[in-house]
Formats: structure tokens, sequence, C-alpha cells
């Protein structure tokens, strides 16, 4: 269980997620590109808070354009993203306020100690008035050793790079948080510790949008899995839904056409 | 939001063991720039007061000034030592004569050879090489750096807007780099202080313009390599593109505007000039004894003071209209020169602004009166001095024409054994006092390019915060 205190959050139970307000929506999302290139193509869903919800496809399905639009790095060419109700094309820094974000390159500032790193994002993320001692509890939560909080990231291997990326993530306290490929180049071990508190934070009722081609991640952590392909969500499926079904079979018929979107 | 963004660009540059390194070598090779400078200075007093103290034993082991040979030495600049410019090109030494023609001879780079291919640690060079690198290193990746490194979405998942990102970048850069190298520059000043090296307070001064203008040149460089990383997706190839310039800057621009200067406007050598002097001076020399023929053939000669001092007047008539006509013809030829060369200057100089290091060593060398110009204002002043010093060497032997001397003296009848024993004074000749450039003349030269330098800067700082405002964060 996460130590540090997150008033704003309530916790949610597992089967209770339904009731729960949309954090992250995707309305229509639509990207060409100059050349013509079709990224995404009228692409929605949403993510509540206490939901986990998994991008799966291939490289150049359109789940990192996705996330882009969210994040404001790019704009759509069509449909709206909204981050707790407010649309990013319209206030994309207001939108960043309720987000926190990370990638699968996780390289920080490598002359700051994992703190330093902490404490910068974490002040221009709103956070403030964190003291030494605050940083410390979340580093620990993330399982960073204690040696290394005051250590120079040059050092670090990615796992631990990762794990203060995490803290990163979770000192700004959003309600949302956006992952793309968080596990990849991580050792079985470091990637189960992440999704360990990717649970904890579900339990604390963020909405979570993770990006992965990684299936059997995918089934494991999600509480829905968007299957995409081609700048296209061709499926929705709930863990209910995927329970008994053979995830990887599912994707590969969608992906090959074998079903219809 | 920008203090804590600028707060973090100050200590990722300080706390990078790339900064310790290059600030470390910026640091030792400007300090060593000064301490270099301030040995070379004395090295040069101690050279020109030895030279002044030769000329002054030779002249008082003399005891007749129609023998007098003087010489003049061209006096250490406290500011040449930092900004070499042309001095070590220019002759130190010039034979004093009543009239013609006064050159400049024994150049420091014609007595020791070596330093002319080495050249000299000084300031300008730390500048030029040092301090650009320093700038390009730093800035090449900036951006785009932070790109490769993910840091840059992860910043920007924030509430963070492009406008104080860029500003902080920027600022944050030139703070971080330029504040410190302020700290060699003033080691450097306390060592000229406790040198010894006499410095007025007009050199102060043109010494501040000197560093500010090199600050100015690392943020040219810096505010453009910053502006190339924000152009250019990729480190490496920024990294390329600011070293082509730096090579360009550095190294292509300046010497291909000399030659292409030297296409455009062509001045025909030394050579050619000084080939023509010499022969209207022989042509002169033979129409001269021509009429030295003819007024013998008229006269008898004699040993009394009478022949002696009508010969004189004669000389002294024909040697005015002689030198009257020979600074005519060659004040034309130099003259025509000059204005060609002028013209060549400013085709060079207009060609060579195009790089900021270029721009930087003008201005420096301007304000440090160690330019191009250098040998000209120099020769002014020996030229104005030379009117003096012939009137003195009139008052001393009756007349100005140096090698006719020797021929009146031996028909002057005056030769007497009592004469002999008084020794020459070298304190009467006139001292030869050299008027430092204006500082009002100095800084105005220099401003043209101290302006450039300060749009530069605001053009790439510009330039970097608008590319960056379209640059892709993804």
């Amino acid at each position: 269980m996460l130590r540090i205190s997150y008033k704003s959050l309530i916790v949610i139970n597992e089967g209770t997620v339904m009731d729960q307000p949309n954090v992250l929506e995707a309305q229509k999302l639509t990207k060409v590109y100059e050349d013509g290139l079709c990224a995404l193509d009228h692409v929605s869903f949403s993510v509540k808070a206490g939901e986990i919800f998994c991008l799966l496809g291939d490289n150049g399905a359109g789940k990192t354009t996705t996330i882009n639009l969210f994040l404001g790095f790019l704009n759509p060419t069509e449909g709206t993203p909204f981050i707790n109700g407010i649309d990013v094309t319209k206030d994309p820094l207001a939108a960043k306020q309720h987000v926190a974000y990370l990638s699968d390159v996780v390289m920080l500032y490598p002359n700051f100690t994992a703190r330093q790193n902490l404490d910068f994002f974490a002040r221009i993320g709103g956070r403030h008035n964190l003291k030494r001692d605050d940083y410390y509890n979340v580093l620990r939560q993330v399982g960073l050793q204690e040696k290394a909080f005051e250590q120079r990231l040059k050092g670090f291997s990615k796992g631990m790079r990762q794990k203060v990326g995490l803290a990163i993530m979770i000192v700004k306290e959003a309600p949302a948080i956006i992952l793309d490929e968080p596990t990849s180049g991580l050792d079985p071990k470091a990637a189960n510790e992440f999704l360990a508190i990717l649970h904890q934070l579900r339990a604390q009722g963020r909405a979570v949008l993770i990006s992965t081609h990684d299936i059997f991640r995918a089934k494991e952590i999600s509480d829905t899995v968007g299957i995409m392909s081609e700048g296209k969500l061709l499926a929705v499926k709930t863990r209910a839904e995927l329970e008994h079904e053979n995830l990887e079979r599912l994707y590969l018929d969608y992906i090959q056409g074998k079903v219809a979107a | 939001m920008l203090r804590i963004l600028l707060e973090k660009e100050l200590r990722d540059i300080i706390y990078s063991t790339k900064f310790a390194i290059t600030f470390a070598a910026a640091a030792v090779l400007v300090i060593l720039s000064f301490y270099v400078g301030t040995r070379n200075y004395h090295e040069s007093v101690r050279e020109f007061e030895a030279a002044r103290a030769a000329d002054a034993t030779n002249i008082s082991s003399l005891n007749d000034w129609m023998q007098a040979s003087h010489r003049v030495f061209r006096k250490p600049q406290a500011l040449e030592v930092l900004v070499n410019g042309v001095t070590n090109d220019v002759g130190r030494t010039t034979d004093m004569r009543t009239s013609g023609e006064l050159n400049l001879i024994n150049s420091r780079f014609s007595a020791d050879p070596l330093f002319a291919v080495f050249r000299f640690l000084d300031l300008n060079f730390v500048v030029i090489i040092v301090f650009s690198l320093f700038a390009i290193l730093f800035g090449y990746d900036a951006i785009n750096g932070e790109k490769e490194a993910g840091t840059l979405k992860l910043v920007f998942s924030n509430r963070v807007s492009r406008a104080s990102f860029i500003l902080s970048k920027l600022l944050g850069s030139v703070l971080a780099l330029g504040v410190p190298l302020l700290i060699p520059l003033l080691i450097g000043c306390l060592m000229l202080l406790g040198s010894g090296i006499p410095m007025s307070g007009d050199e102060w001064v043109r010494l501040g313009f000197i560093m500010f203008a090199g600050l100015l040149c690392f943020g040219v460089f810096l505010t453009l390599s910053i502006m190339i990383s924000a152009m250019v997706t990729r480190s490496s190839v920024s990294f390329l593109l600011s070293l082509v310039v730096w090579i360009f800057s550095v190294l292509i621009i300046p010497k291909g505007s000399v030659l292409l200067a030297s296409q455009v406007a062509t001045v025909p050598s030394m050579d050619v000039i000084e080939s023509q002097k010499r022969k209207f001076s022989s042509d002169q020399m033979a129409r001269r004894m021509k009429e030295m023929q003819q007024w013998f053939s008229t006269r008898a000669m004699s040993n009394d003071t009478g022949f002696a001092a009508t010969f004189g007047a004669f000389q002294d008539s024909v040697m005015k209209a002689y030198e009257q006509e020979r600074a005519n013809f060659y004040g034309r030829l130099n003259e025509d020169w000059r204005n060609k060369k002028d013209w060549q200057e400013k085709w060079a100089f207009g060609l060579s602004r195009v790089a900021p290091t270029a721009i930087f060593q003008i201005a420096a060398m301007n304000l440090a009166a160690t330019d191009v110009e250098m040998k000209y204002r120099y020769q002014q002043e020996l030229n104005r001095y030379q009117d003096g010093y012939a009137k003195f060497i009139k008052s001393k032997t009756g007349s100005m024409a140096d090698y006719m001397r020797v021929v009146i003296k031996r028909y002057s009848g005056t030769d007497s054994q009592e004469e002999k024993k008084k020794n020459l004074n070298p304190t009467e000749i006139p001292e030869f006092l050299e008027q430092p450039r204006a500082l009002g003349s100095a800084i105005s030269a220099s401003l043209l390019d101290v302006g450039l330098l300060v749009v530069l800067n605001a053009l790439f700082f510009a330039g970097a915060f608008f590319s960056f405002l379209k640059f892709d964060l993804r």
C-alpha cells in the first residue's frame, strides 16, 4: 500500500469502476499528417477513475499518437481529447495539470540525483512545498534503494531510472496517468514491481492509460483492453469479457481482419 | 515556472562533468593568456629599455651631431599583450632621419620567427577558439538532447509553456556558462594589477570592452548552437552542423574573405611600389650628380669656410627641392597604394564579418589599438616626430641633409681637437612620445562590431525561441 496520502483521491474497489466519471476521454480522435498518412482514424474511448485501460497494438498502430494527442504534443485533425473534462486542444496547460506521464525512454537528468530529479518534476507539476523526507518516502514506495536517493542518475540502470520515473508520476498526484510502453526493456522482476505499483494507483482512483504491445501484461493488468491496428481502435474488451478469451488469438484475429471491427 | 526551469538549467549545467572539464580548461587558458601576456610585456619593455640605452650609449660615444644616427623604438603597450593583432608583424625600430621615408624594422616575428609560426597565446585566441568551442559543446544538444533523453516530453506533460522553457534554456545557458567565464577574466585583471603593468584608466575601460565583446562572441555561438539544436531533431546532426559553422567561422570565412577581397580589389605588392621608388630615387640621384658636377665645374674647390657654407647652402636647396619632389612622388604612390589597400581591407573586413569570430577580432583589435591601422598611426607619429628631429639636427649641424653632413663637415674646417673631446648628450634629442589611441576613437571604431555581436545575439536568441515554438516535442 502506498504510504503517501492522496486526500483528493478515493480508494475504489474493483467492480465499482463503471460508476466513476470519465477522467480520460477520446472523442473520435483523428490524426492525418501533412504527407497524407492517417495515423489515427476516429478513435473513441474513455478511462474512468480507478480503471486501467490498455491500448494494445503493434508499432505504428496509433497508440503513441493517441497519447501525444492527450498530452497536446500533437493537434488532432478531428475529434477531441479530454482530461478531467478539459478539452486538451483548447486549454492544454490546464489539462496537463491533471495528468502524469511516463514514457519508455526515462533518461531523466543524469547530473541530478534521484531526489533532485523528483524535486524538479514535482515543482513543475505544481507540488511546491514537499520536503526532502516526502521525496524519500515516494522513492521508498517505488522500491528504490535508500543509498541511491542522493546518487546521480548517471550510473542508474534502466529499472532504477524507471522507478524514479514512477516516483515522478506518483508525486504529481494527478487523477490521470498515461504510460507509454512502461515495461519495455525492464527485467521481469522490475516489470512486476512496476505493475504492482500500478495496481495500487488504480486502487487510489487514478485513471490509467497504458500503451503496450505486450499482450500478457495487458491482460494481467488491465480493466479494459483496446486493440489498435493501423490507426483504428478495432475492439474494446473488458476484463470480464477477456476472462475466458485467449487475448493473443483475439488480438491476432483482429489485426489480421479475421474478426470484423 | 520560469524560475524553476531556470534553476534547473543552471544546476544541470553546473553539476555536469562536461562543465567541470571544459570550464577548467577555459579558465586555465584565460589565466594563461594573461600570464603569457604580462611576461611578454615585461620582456618587451626590457628589450625596449635595452635598445634605448644602447642608442643613447652609441650617441654619447660620439662627439659630433653630424655623425649621430638616432634610432626610435616602439614602446610596448599594455593591451597589445592581450590582443596581439598586428603588433608582432609591425617593426619596432626606426632609423631616424631628418628627411625621407621612415621604415619600421625588426618586428617581433622577424626577430623570433618561431613565434610567427606558432603565434602567441593571447586573449583574442582564447575567445575565438576556446570560448566558441565551449559554447558549441553546451549548446548543440540543448533542445534535441532533451528530446533524445525523454525529458522534453516529461517536462511538457506538465503545465509548462514552450516560451518559458526556451527562455529558461537560453538565459540559463548564458548565465551558467557566461558568468563563470567572468571569473578567470577577473583573475586575469588582478594579475595585470599585480604584475606592475602600467594601465591607464582608458586602458582598463578598453579592456572591459574587449571582455564584453568576448562574452558577446561567446553568446553568439551559444545562442546559435541552441538555435540549431531547436531546428534539428538529432543531436549528432546538430553537433555536426555546429562544428561546420565553427570551422567556417574560425578558419574558412576570415581567410577566404581576405583571398576574395584580393581578387575583387587588387593592390600592387610592396615590392612593386618599392621598385618604383628605387627607380625614381636612382633617376633623381643621377640628375643630382649631374647638377653637382655642374656646380663644381663652375667653382674652384677650397678649404675655407666660405666655400663649405656655399656648398652647404647649395646642398640644402637642392636637397629641399629633391626631397620635396621625392616626397610628392612617394606620397602619390603611397596614397594610391593606401587607397587601394583601404578598399581591399574594407572588402576583406566586410566579408569576414559574416563570421562572429572575425567580428570579435576586429572589435578587439580596434579596442586594443592593434588593428591594421596601427602601423599607419605609428608612422604618422614618427613623421610628426621627424619634423622636430630635423629641426633639432639643423640646430646642431646647420643642415638637415643627413648624408651630406659628412661632406659639409669635411669642408667646414671647424674640426678642432677641442670640439672632439665633447661627447654628445643623448638627452638633448627630443624624446619620441607616442600618443596612445584615444579612448573615444577606439570605442567608436569598434562600435559597429560590438553592435553586430549584440544584433547576432538577439537574432539567434530570437531564432532559437521561434524555432522551439515549432519544435516537434514527440
